[in-house]
């Protein structure tokens, strides 16, 4: 039989490091509150029983104040785990037991993992576990999650407390004569009516209704709307009482009650601490200066700047490298193969295609280590707190920032996450504004466009220029945001109130797991995704192929050129060699052009080029051309896909196979592309239609109605973009 | 609810007229969090405002009667507090509607 066994805790309290350290999985661990926000199944075989670990998203009661609230609720009372371990911050007890007596009011069987003793211990506190678990009549067990320390005990305990099989036992803490006298009544009509008393104890309904807990109120309602009515009747009358009387709502006399419950535990030889309890602590400190209303944004913005600066400019070589290996490769297969079909897929369709993306690993790499140490840090927090005065301003939430940097905010996330990651906001309005405007940001797809344009057409200053386009996405998805707000979504704010991780040193070992589980999804999705498309548009721009009839004329023309030539030159052009004459440099020239004009008329034959012609019309006002066009469709199915396709288009092309240029090269010396070009590409490419999945996720989350929209809304205002860069830059000759 | 551009309710004129220096905060008197404009140790004396909001920031350990130290404020703007072992950060709404006394 297989054993349930579930991680609850605050936020930042280590659940999904204890997760992977059990599990041996590699979930994203972050130093960042609502980094789950899902729960996560993980098995593990200990003593020959196997179990189900399940990671709860991190809550800070078990009120349903958030969907993080809800997930972790739900699923305790619905699937009810033969054991809960509780993942307790040492360091910071008092507000982690919090959790720990709803846990226990709740009746789940417990075991309590005291985890960063180590953390705790640094900042002179000493925790007696014996003591604690004595008076919260739960086994408590020190455990250093990062280091795995204590883990087999923790396992160990944990199987015990499982193999009892024991009832769901409430905790009975009192909360004062106002609501101890309240509580009776509503429990006895609760008991009576049996109302949701298959799911949870009637005591722990009855707290719900003096919380204001909206889900457990709605779900009364539906069962027995009279009880309810009865049950809120009494409970606004108990309000009513408390309001006037003390001044506060129910929920913080609760609170303080439980607050109450935890201190007079600690007093009693729990704790012990070397230094005053109300220090400040280092981390404190550090926020003093780093969230500083006016030192604070331009330490961000510096920060963040660096950030670029090392990724662009440590990551230069190794991208050269690599490009110059998939160059060599290109040739090899060039020399090796015959010419044909399987010649050209290899070489157009899979090099140049794959190669393109994967090409760019080195700067992903560093992008996301750059991220890694930002989030570790606790810095990324302080980021959504100070972005959420501007964030207000635009009709977002605070909380909107984490979806925005996960979706690519610093240039390299993706927007599958982020879109998902806008559960954590409350108020469907800001959700569904953020949801729609965190494809605008860019992801790592984008990423190898914008390395490979900027670096072609602005070379000078990558940083600078990446720079500017990260915060341009910003601006565009800031006043988008804004758009849908005083539109279609328009609604009141709703608070931002957000716990602060504390400021830690990130491990190596996280960083680089956070560095290689990201980089590996880029790698995979090149691997699997990227290159079943780029085989698919290579197929679609070769087939097609020419009517034999155009064919035979382009062979025409170069017999024609081979009959017009001397023989003396054809003879010294077979044995070509750097000395060769101008009539030989004349004669190669002329092949040189028809083939590339048979070239160019096989691209515009086949089914993509049809299409990319089709469209040129209209694409021309914004200076893509139709091979362009064709990599912007490609586009629609993965971002990656047009820096793969762009290689693939402009490859066809290519006259002088002996000497293979990198795309960038072409690019450059390509006739319709510019500087204003390029920045209309970049303009448009940022903020089209979201990528196939996003779509489909913006679908789970919210509905294919608004899936259509992202998709049509984002198109169409990135067309109008474009084309406006594209003609003032024009107009100015900027290019 | 508090109004945002609603005078504190216990600030003397000395205090308004140093605030518009932005050297005073309502010293020893009730006033609210987005008022203090400096950091140091106080007292929670009563939490206004959306009940969802009261109840989830209770929850995080703000709620009437007890002490915490501001790590960051602006006048009129967000806050950083510490609390309860823990570090809550509040916007300029919520901090408005919190009211505080100096320790």
């Amino acid at each position: 039989m297989q054993l349930k066994m579930a991680l609850a805790g605050n936020p930042n309290a280590g659940k999904t490091t204890l997760f992977n350290q059990l599990t041996g999985a590699r979930q994203h661990v972050g130093n960042y509150p609502g980094i789950t926000v899902d729960h996560k199944e993980g098995h593990l075989h200990y003593q020959d029983q196997k179990i189900i670990i399940t990671d709860l998203p991190g809550t800070y009661s078990m009120t349903a104040y958030s969907a993080e609230e809800l997930v972790a609720r739900d699923y305790l009372v619905y699937n009810r785990p033969q054991v809960v371990i509780n993942i307790v911050d040492a360091s910071n007890l008092e507000r982690n037991l919090y959790l720990t007596c709803q846990l226990l009011e709740l009746g789940a069987p417990l075991v309590v993992a005291l985890n960063m003793v180590d953390v705790a211990k640094a900042r002179g506190i000493e925790i007696n576990a014996t003591v604690l678990a004595k008076h919260l009549q739960v086994p408590v067990v020190p455990i250093i999650a990062r280091s795995g320390f204590g883990k087999d005990e923790l396992l160990r305990v944990a199987l015990q407390v499982a193999s009892t099989h024991q009832q769901w036992n409430p905790l009975n803490i009192s909360y004062g004569d106002d609501l101890d006298s309240t509580l009776p009544e509503l429990i006895e009509i609760i008991t009576a009516e049996s109302l949701l008393t298959d799911t949870y104890h009637a005591r722990y309904t009855a707290i719900k209704y003096l919380e204001n807990d909206e889900q457990i109120q709605a779900k009364g309602r539906e069962t027995a709307p009279k009880t309810a009515q009865l049950l809120e009747q009494l409970v606004d009358e108990s309000t009513e009482h408390t309001r006037r009387t003390l001044d506060v709502y129910p929920e913080a006399i609760i609170a303080d009650h439980r607050y109450g419950y935890i201190k007079s535990l600690l007093r009693q030889g729990v704790i012990t601490r070397k230094f005053d309890a109300d220090r400040l602590y280092t981390s404190d400190k550090i926020d003093k200066i780093l969230t500083n209303r006016l030192i604070g944004p331009v330490l961000m913005l510096a920060i963040l700047f660096a950030l670029y600066q090392f990724t662009f400019s440590w990551s230069e070589a190794p991208v050269a490298w690599l490009s110059n290996a998939f160059n060599w490769l290109g040739n090899l297969v060039e020399e090796k193969l015959p010419d044909g079909i399987l010649k050209s897929l290899v070489i157009s369709g899979i090099i140049d295609g794959v190669g393109g993306v994967l090409g760019f690993i080195p700067l992903i790499m560093f992008m996301f280590f750059g991220i890694a140490i930002l989030e570790d840090s606790g810095y990324l927090a302080r980021v959504a707190f100070m972005m959420d005065r501007i964030f207000r301003i635009f009709g977002l939430h605070g909380s909107s920032v984490m979806p925005f940097i996960v979706s690519g905010g610093i240039a390299g996330g993706c927007a599958v996450p982020g879109v998902m990651a806008t559960r954590t906001l409350r108020s469907p309005k800001e959700r569904m504004a953020t949801l729609l405007t965190v494809p605008f940001m860019n992801c790592g797809a984008k990423l190898p466009v914008l390395a490979l344009l900027i670096g072609t057409f602005f070379g000078e200053n990558k940083a600078k220029y990446m720079f500017f386009f990260t915060m341009l996405a910003w601006i565009v998805a800031m006043l988008a945001a804004k758009l849908l707000r005083s539109t279609v979504l328009r609604g009141d704010p709703t608070p931002f109130v957000m716990e602060l991780p504390p400021y830690r040193f990130p491990t190596i070992r996280g960083l680089c797991i956070h560095t290689w589980e990201r980089t590996y999804q880029y790698v995979k999705k090149a691997g699997t995704v990227i290159l079943g498309i780029s085989i698919l548009l290579w197929a679609m721009m070769t087939f097609p192929a020419l009517p034999e009839q155009v064919s035979i004329s382009f062979d025409q023309k170069r017999q024609a050129a081979l009959d017009t030539a001397a023989p003396e030159t054809i003879g010294e052009q077979k044995t070509k060699n750097e000395s060769s004459s101008e009539q030989v440099k004349a004669f190669d020239k002329t092949i040189a052009l028809i083939n590339n004009e048979e070239a160019e008329a096989a691209l515009r034959h086949s089914i993509a080029g049809k299409i990319g012609t089709s469209m040129e019309s209209v694409s021309l006002l914004a200076g893509f051309d139709w091979r362009t066009d064709i990599a912007l469709i490609g586009g629609f199915a993965a971002k990656e896909v047009i820096v793969s396709t762009l290689g693939t288009a402009y490859s066809m092309g290519q006259v002088d196979a002996e000497d293979s240029q990198s795309l960038s090269d072409r690019l450059k010396q390509d006739s319709n592309w510019n500087r204003v070009v390029a920045v209309a590409a970049l303009v448009f490419i940022m903020f089209y239609s979201p990528c196939f999945v996003t779509l489909v996720c913006i679908a789970k989350e919210a509905s294919w109605k608004w899936a259509a929209f992202s998709m049509t809304f984002n198109t169409i205002f990135a067309y109008i973009l474009a084309v406006a860069v594209f003609q003032i830059g024009t107009f100015f000759n900027l290019g | 609810m508090l109004r945002k551009r609603e005078k504190p309710i216990s600030c003397c004129f000395v205090d308004t007229v140093k605030r518009c220096l932005n050297r005073s905060h309502c010293n020893n008197l009730i006033a609210p969090l987005s008022k203090r404009g400096q950091t140091g140790r106080i007292k929670i004396c009563k939490v206004t405002g959306d009940r969802a909001t009261c109840g989830r920031i209770a929850a995080m350990g703000v709620y009437p009667g007890i002490e915490a130290d501001i790590i960051c404020s602006g006048e009129g703007s967000r806050c950083i507090l510490r609390v309860n072992g823990g570090t809550v950060s509040l916007d300029a709404d919520v901090s408005q509607n919190i009211l505080v006394t100096n320790l």
